[in-house]
């Protein structure tokens, strides 16, 4: 009788009970989510998909030349991007496994939780869509690790090899209550990571918080940034009222007139109007997140105020928002371009950029 | 034990009372829906086609319009008044979201015979704060705080043909007007210089806004149709509300594109003028009407 109660912890199956994680919401942010219902966040399900984002056997190989992972594009001191100075993806320009381009330049990984209106330069993955596997930052991970600009790998390869990885089974019952790895629960995994990775404490936060005041320069940038006869950037992307410096929609904001990209909003809205857009993205910490523009044409944020203070040009797809057009742009002045660079760079997060909690674990499960 | 049972006899007859009295003092109520329309001419607006032209004689096509009405009530003819607000009494309408364009209160509204039904075009001004509204789409119509803050009433985004043939965008965006100051020093502009030497702003001249903001001017208004409409107990009335968007360019003012350009946000006169043809855009109509 002894020995049968002595034997019973060694058998016991150990108790499912993943943590709810409730993101906090900062100051003056929304307060809808965009988070499935079908994978609330969970402490042990973040943890599992920080493992997973920066574990480079996710290409499903174990080869030292064959790893990639999520976060050898998307590194965090960089905005979850490249950077333009990164020794590999010259100019920022990332290239997949088989060192095949990636059609648009990459997006920042950034406040991602509160995007409800498309994923993707075009947006073309959204929660409405027809297609069950076309809605959000899951698909998106399954779409990464096949794609042949990308990760170029094969889901069931990459399940076994995260099978047979010490301490990962594990770690996949405690966030899904089971040992078996299946790829939706590494699309869900990574997913839940991402959507914590909230930039919220930049100056402008601060600044909004009314813990910091922005210097003169700065705020006359803001004056800017926030008025149409200024440099009139808030109706796309944001300030003040909307502190995501995103809509998350979808513009043809006047870079070219003639509009030949497959991948443009068009062919997911099918509005002709939508030839030519693309989204508008955050602008936190944007001084990292080059090269600019849906086609990286733009190496430096100052090339970008240029661009839109005299460079505009005219079609009929052009969005209203930009009126400015018939005079090529804005028409910043030198000091005015400082100043609007000035705020601007008020929404660089250094913490973010530096958090523990989004960066690399020291040691991946199997080598615990 | 007689009066015994004459005393619980009359505590259970008033219990009774009561309960019946109760019961007769709750009123009948009912619902109101209200459906929005944009129309230009009579006809549903056809977006993103150069079919229009107002009375300045621009041709003008409309891309998409955003706007808040707030503050709904019915009037009754002994003046009282009741307003519909279930929650902050404030609505985003925007013709690119088709579940916004119908307006279903949860609000219960006394049975009975109402003469009229008022609303405020925009957000007042106790209610028109920033950071009321953090979640989009509402959030996205915020008004910078630098041009007063709170929220747009309204974004109608369009283009029209200029003098030179050319489409040309236009921003009709309506929300607190600045009062700039005329008098004010150059050296306190945010900035003195308007324009480059670049070829591209030849002949652009420095523009008011980059004087001091020395006040605002709240542009809502309030509209008001005496209608009969009646609410019925346990049911919804219906009415619909249209936007005669025609009626924003054609009115009291004749609103000239070539003459205010591209934006207003900052050009209070012609938030002024569009405020004040505003007040006949609207009509109410009743169900099947």
């Amino acid at each position: 009788m002894f020995s049968v109660f002595s034997c019973q912890p060694k058998t016991e199956t150990p108790v499912y009970e993943p943590t709810l994680y409730d993101l906090p919401i900062p100051f003056g942010f929304p307060t809808q989510l965009n988070i499935p219902a079908d994978n609330p966040l969970t402490e042990e399900g973040i943890l599992l998909g920080r493992y997973l984002f920066y574990d480079g056997r996710l290409s499903g190989r174990q080869h030292s030349d064959s790893l990639m992972s999520c976060a050898t594009c998307h590194i965090q001191a960089n905005n979850f991007e490249a950077g333009i100075d990164h020794p590999v993806f010259e100019g920022g320009f990332v290239h997949g496994l088989n060192g095949q381009q990636t059609h648009h330049v990459m997006l920042p990984l950034v406040n991602l939780v509160w995007n409800h209106s498309g994923y993707g330069w075009n947006g073309f993955l959204y929660p409405e869509n027809e297609n069950p596997a076309m809605r959000n930052i899951e698909d998106f991970v399954r779409l990464a690790v096949l794609a042949e600009d990308e990760i170029n790998g094969d889901t069931s390869q990459v399940k076994t090899v995260f099978q047979g990885l010490k301490g990962y089974p594990e770690l996949f019952y405690k966030a899904f209550g089971s040992e078996v790895v299946t790829f939706k629960n590494i699309e869900r995994a990574i997913a839940q990571f991402v959507r914590t990775l909230v930039s919220a404490d930049a100056p402008f936060d601060r600044f909004l918080r009314g813990e910091q005041q922005l210097t003169s320069s700065e705020l006359n940038g803001y004056v800017l940034f926030t008025t149409e006869e200024g440099a009139d950037c808030f109706h796309c992307h944001g300030g003040g009222g909307n502190p995501l410096f995103t809509t998350h929609l979808f513009y043809n904001n006047g870079k070219d007139t003639v509009f030949t990209d497959a991948m443009d909003r068009f062919v997911v809205s099918g509005n002709a109007m939508d030839k030519g857009a693309y989204k508008a993205p955050s602008l936190r910490n944007v001084s990292l997140n080059g090269p600019f523009m849906h086609d990286g044409r733009f190496a430096t944020l100052d090339e970008v105020i240029d661009f839109y203070s005299h460079y505009v040009v005219q079609s009929n797809e052009i969005n209203p928002l930009m009126h400015h057009v018939l005079r090529g742009g804005v028409q910043l002045t030198p000091s005015q371009k400082t100043d609007l660079k000035a705020f601007i760079q008020t929404l660089h997060d250094a913490g973010f950029l530096t958090n523990p909690a989004f960066a690399r674990p020291e040691k991946l499960p199997d080598e615990e | 034990m007689r009066s015994y049972i004459v005393i619980i006899t009359f505590v259970l007859l008033s219990l009774v009372g009561c309960n019946t009295k109760t019961e007769k003092e709750t009123p009948a109520q009912g619902q109101l829906s209200i459906a929005i329309d944009h129309t230009v001419f009579g006809n549903i607006l056809v977006t993103d086609q150069f079919v229009y032209k107002n009375e300045a004689g621009n041709n003008y096509m409309i891309s998409e319009i955003q706007w808040f009405i707030s503050d709904i009530q019915l009037h009754k003819s002994d003046g009282t008044t009741f307003l519909i607000e279930p929650e902050d009494g404030i609505y985003y309408i925007d013709t690119d979201i088709p579940f916004s364009l119908k307006i279903n209160p949860a609000t219960k509204i006394p049975e009975g015979n109402y003469t009229g039904l008022s609303f405020t075009f925009g957000i007042n001004e106790a209610k028109n704060k920033s950071l009321r509204f953090v979640n989009p789409p509402e959030s996205f119509m915020f008004w910078p705080d630098y041009l007063g803050g709170g929220y747009h009433y309204m974004k109608l985004n369009g283009k029209w043909i200029n003098p030179s043939e050319v489409a040309e965008p236009f921003n009709f965006h309506i929300g607190i007007g600045q009062i700039y100051d005329s008098t004010a020093l150059k050296a306190s502009y945010v900035d003195m210089e308007a324009c480059c030497p670049s070829s591209h702003c030849e002949g652009y001249k420095p523009p008011r806004k980059t004087m001091p903001v020395i006040g605002f001017i709240q542009n809502y208004f309030d509209v008001k149709f005496d209608q009969d409409i009646t609410i019925y107990k346990e049911k919804t009335s219906e009415v619909t509300l249209v936007m005669k968007i025609e009626k924003w360019f054609n009115g009291a003012h004749i609103y000239d594109h070539n003459k205010w350009g591209g934006s207003i946000m900052q050009q209070q006169p012609a938030m002024q003028q569009a405020c004040n043809n505003g007040r006949n855009v609207f009509e109410l109509k009743q169900q099947g009407q």
